[in-house]
Order: structure tokens, then sequence, then C-alpha cells
């Protein structure tokens, strides 16, 4: 018996599972680009559509002058908006991410969770190759940056564990009842409206529901983003209770996803 | 029943291994529209209920050594692939376990990562480094890939424009290329022209002489005769008989006699 012409030298486990990952996001990003002409444009369109939107039916329409959110209006919701794309994007996508692979599933052993995962990172990419719009618009309206801006780089850590919680929890469940899709977008929907996204979480101060608006993890996660233009904004209740909320969803779909990752792959 | 042991006795207990399973098993529902509930997917492995269940496959034991060349034999839906799949760790067992001590180059679903908008050179890359090649293993066999495959004018194509054939080719071109020590095969092959067919069979053989693992998945008394030395022989979810090849197509086929 001979030994194997050629042996590969042992990778570590962890090598693999950031090279498949990278692998896949830019998958993901090249087919997006090879199949549409605008391409990144794309990416930032939808958010600026919606910017525009809010900005008039907000300033405009209601001639809001001062008693929601902060000036300049377009910045403070941008500061949010972008954000929101990531994770609404990421966890509206978390709800095929088994059944749209399914055929590379069945045929490579990657670790599971990578499906949840990559989608995190590329849309989290697209956040970030977002945020030079962001800076257009502060540019163009004259905001001012405060030091306070590095508190971004907090904020993304925190989507991030949120988000790819979010998504274990949401992408194994939807194998066994494809309704929870639908479900998923409706939840998303309200969500939108529910977390400080037109408006800030001082704005909830008066009505006496911050404290409330801080277990939804977005709440202190957007806080931290509106910092770097808005102090005001930063809540430390409210990010340290939106931290505890986001490591505590990571857990629970960790534990989601290991118990349910058996029945997934027998069912895709 | 099962002959738990019976070749160790031959290959004696120098190497350790390369794949393991022991008392393994997997059920399946009979019926994907049945009902489930939370609690259902939630409760332990052992207490779910169970009542529209089957097992896929139960109780299977058995070792590999390093070198050895295994064709899987039975009927349809006897467990054949989903043994496969067990070993390719791309289902896990319900009760048991299945340890695969080396990387493996499945054969199954070969088509599977290949992304229809990309061109055949992204999805070369694409897919071997899924399979844990690194960039530079990948280009320095792209060319052989290619060649093998017999696409070479279709380097830039994107994969969707290809016939059903050619992206058979490229697909077990690029796993067969994977150097992993244990090879999985099954029945990719009957698609394809025979010249071809030819031409992956002896890539297989190629790559036995080499010392890797096979495990073979056919119908063909033909080829696994031709390939393999060992055979495991299914019947109902449950490994009848772990022998000689020889011997193993003769008790299949006095059980289902041709």
């Amino acid at each position: 018996m001979s030994t194997p012409d050629v042996l590969r030298p042992p990778r570590s486990a962890l090598s693999r599972y950031r090279q498949a990952l990278w692998l896949l996001t830019v998958r993901d990003l090249r087919v997006r680009y090879s199949t549409s002409a605008l391409g990144y444009l794309w990416s930032i369109l939808d958010p600026l559509v919606m910017a525009g939107i809010y900005w008039f039916v907000f300033t405009q329409v209601f001639g809001r002058e001062g008693r929601i959110g902060e000036e300049p209006y377009i910045v403070f919701l941008l500061c949010a908006l972008l954000p929101w794309m990531w994770f609404n994007g990421a966890v509206s996508d978390a709800t095929r991410a088994y059944l749209r692979e399914a055929k590379l599933i069945r045929s490579t052993k990657i670790p599971r969770t990578i499906w949840v995962a990559r989608l995190v990172l590329s849309k989290g990419i697209e956040f970030v190759a977002s945020i030079p719009v962001l800076a257009v618009f502060a540019i163009a309206t004259g905001a001012v940056l405060h030091w306070q801006a590095v508190y971004f780089v907090l904020g993304i850590l925190m989507q991030a564990v949120l988000t790819l919680g979010v998504g274990l929890i949401v992408a194994p469940l939807v194998v066994f009842f494809r309704d929870l899709e639908r479900a998923t977008k409706l939840a998303l929907r309200f969500l939108f409206y529910a977390s400080p996204i037109i408006y800030g979480i001082t704005d909830l101060k008066p009505l006496g529901l911050d404290l409330i608006a801080a277990f939804n993890p977005l709440a202190g996660i957007f806080s931290l983003y509106r910092a770097a233009f808005f102090p005001a904004q930063l809540e430390w209740f409210a990010v340290g209770i939106g931290a505890a909320m986001s490591v505590l969803i990571l857990g629970v779909g960790i534990l989601v996803f290991k118990r349910t990752e058996r029945a997934v792959l027998k069912e895709i | 029943m099962t002959v738990p042991g019976m070749l160790d006795e031959v290959i004696g207990e120098a190497t350790p291994p390369v794949i393991r399973v022991q008392g393994a098993g997997i059920r399946f529902r009979r019926n994907r529209r049945s009902r489930r509930n939370f609690k259902d997917l939630f409760a332990g492995r052992n207490r779910r209920a169970r009542s529209n269940e089957f097992w896929a496959l139960r109780d299977i034991t058995f070792d590999v050594q390093p070198g050895e060349a295994i064709g899987v034999v039975g009927r349809n839906g006897q467990g054949k692939s989903t043994l496969l799949k067990l070993v390719a760790e791309v289902i896990l067992p319900d009760e048991g376990s299945v340890e695969v001590h080396a990387g493996v180059a499945p054969l199954i679903e070969i088509t599977g990562g290949f992304v229809d908008d990309l061109t055949v050179r992204e999805n070369v890359y694409l897919t071997a480094g899924l399979h844990g090649m690194s960039r530079a293993e990948i280009t320095a066999q792209f060319d052989e890939i290619i060649d093998f495959a017999e696409i070479g004018d279709f380097i830039d194509t994107p994969y969707k424009h290809l016939s059903s054939g050619m992206k058979v080719r490229i697909a077990f071109s690029v796993i067969s290329r994977l150097e992993e020590p244990v090879i999985l095969v099954d029945e990719v092959l009957a698609v394809g022209d025979k010249a071809f067919r030819e031409k992956c069979y002896r890539r297989i053989e190629e790559l036995l002489a080499g010392g890797r693992t096979l495990f073979f998945v056919s119908h063909s008394e033909k080829d696994l005769r031709r390939f393999c030395t060992r055979g495991l022989y299914l019947d109902k979810g449950i490994l009848v008989l772990d022998g000689p090849i020889g011997d193993v197509l003769d008790r299949y086929n006095t059980d289902y006699g041709i």
C-alpha cells in the first residue's frame, strides 16, 4: 500500500472557513456586477430614494421644524438608513440562505454557519461602500463631524453580531416553515418604524418609551452611528442594553442553528 | 448480518483507519408534507416523535484503511447514496458516529457549486477554492483542468452557455484534481460520452495507483470489479455483508438473481 503521491499541507479549519467565506462573498459581488450594468449604483440607489422620500415628507410636507431628529435632517436620516439597509438586506436574504444554495450545501462540507455569515459580510461590505454617500451629503449640508465618529467601528461590530444572530435563527426555521419568509418581511417592515430611523431615540424620551425602545438593539447601534454628527444622540444606556441583547440574540442563534442543523441538511 | 472486523485481520492494525463508521444510523421522514411543530424540532434527538419516520440506514459499522477501494452494492433505495453522503459529511447521522480523518473529494452533485452567470475560469477558481484548494494550487493546475475537460475554447464563456456534457466534464475535472486522500464517486459517470467516461475511469485508476482511498457507488458490476477490492452490501438500510468485492457481488446476485 503506497501513500498518496501528493499531500496538501494541513490547513487550519479557521483559514479554510475564512477562504470559503471570502470566495462566496466575492462570488456574490461578482455575480451582481456581471449581470447588471449599474452594479454599485443599485446598492446606493435604494437608500437614496428612500432618504429622498422621507426628507420630502418630513421636512417639506409636514414641516418638521426641529420637532423630530436633528438638522441637517437628511444626514440624520442617512446615518440610520444606510445601516438599516444592511440589516434589512441580510435578514431578508437569510430567509433563503439554505434554499438558494441547496445544491452547494449538499455537495460540500463547509461549516454551515457560512451560509448566513456570508450574507452578513457581503451586505456589510455594501454598507461600508455606501458610506461615501453619507460623506457627500454631510459636506453638501455642512454637517460637522465630531470625534465620536470612532464609535462607527463599535456600531459596525455590534450590528454584525446582531445580524448574524438574527440570520442564524431565521435561516434554518424558514426551511421548515416556509410561511416564516413572509412573516420575516412583515416583521422587518414593522421594525423599520419601531427603530429610531426617521426619528431619534431622544425623541422617545417625552413619551417615556426610550427604555423600552432600548431593548431593540438597533436603537443603541444607530445611536452610535449618529454620534458622529450628532453627539447628543448617543445614549449609553441604549448602547449597553443593545450590546447585551445582540450577544444574547447571537447566543440564541447559535443554539437554534446547532439544534436544527441535522434536520436542515435532510430537508434541503 | 454485519461482519465487523473481518478485514481488520487481513490488514492488521498497523495504520489507523481513515474512515471509521460506528453504529451509524439516519432516519428520514416518510412524508415531506407531514406536520412539523416547534417542539418536534427542538426536542432532543432521541425523544422526538418518530411515527412518520423510517431508518434509511441503521447500525452501520465499518473501518476503512488508507488506500482501500470500496464498492457499495445494493438495490435502489437501500441507502447507498445516503451512506456516501454520510462519509462526505454533508449529512449527519442521527445515532452513532462517522469519523473521517482525511480530506474528501466528493464526486457527488459535482455541478452543485457552479454558478451560471460566471465564466468557466471564475467557476473553476470558485469551486476548487470552496473545496479547499488555495489560489496558487489552482493556478498551477488550471491548464491541466481545462485540458482534461477538453473545453479550452470556452474558458471565458459564461457557465450557463456550456452544453450539459461540457458542464459535467469541467465539474469532474475540477473535483478529481482536488488533492484529497479520499475520493467518493456516486454514479456521476453515467453521464457524458463513452470516450470521456473512459477517461474519467483512467483518472480514477491513476488516483488509486497514487494511494488514494476510494468509495464507489455503482450498479455496474464491471466497474465495481474494475476498481474495488472490498465491497459493502446494503439491504434495507442494513450492512448485510462486508468482504472482498467478488464475494459481495456473488451474494448480491444470489439474492437478486440476474
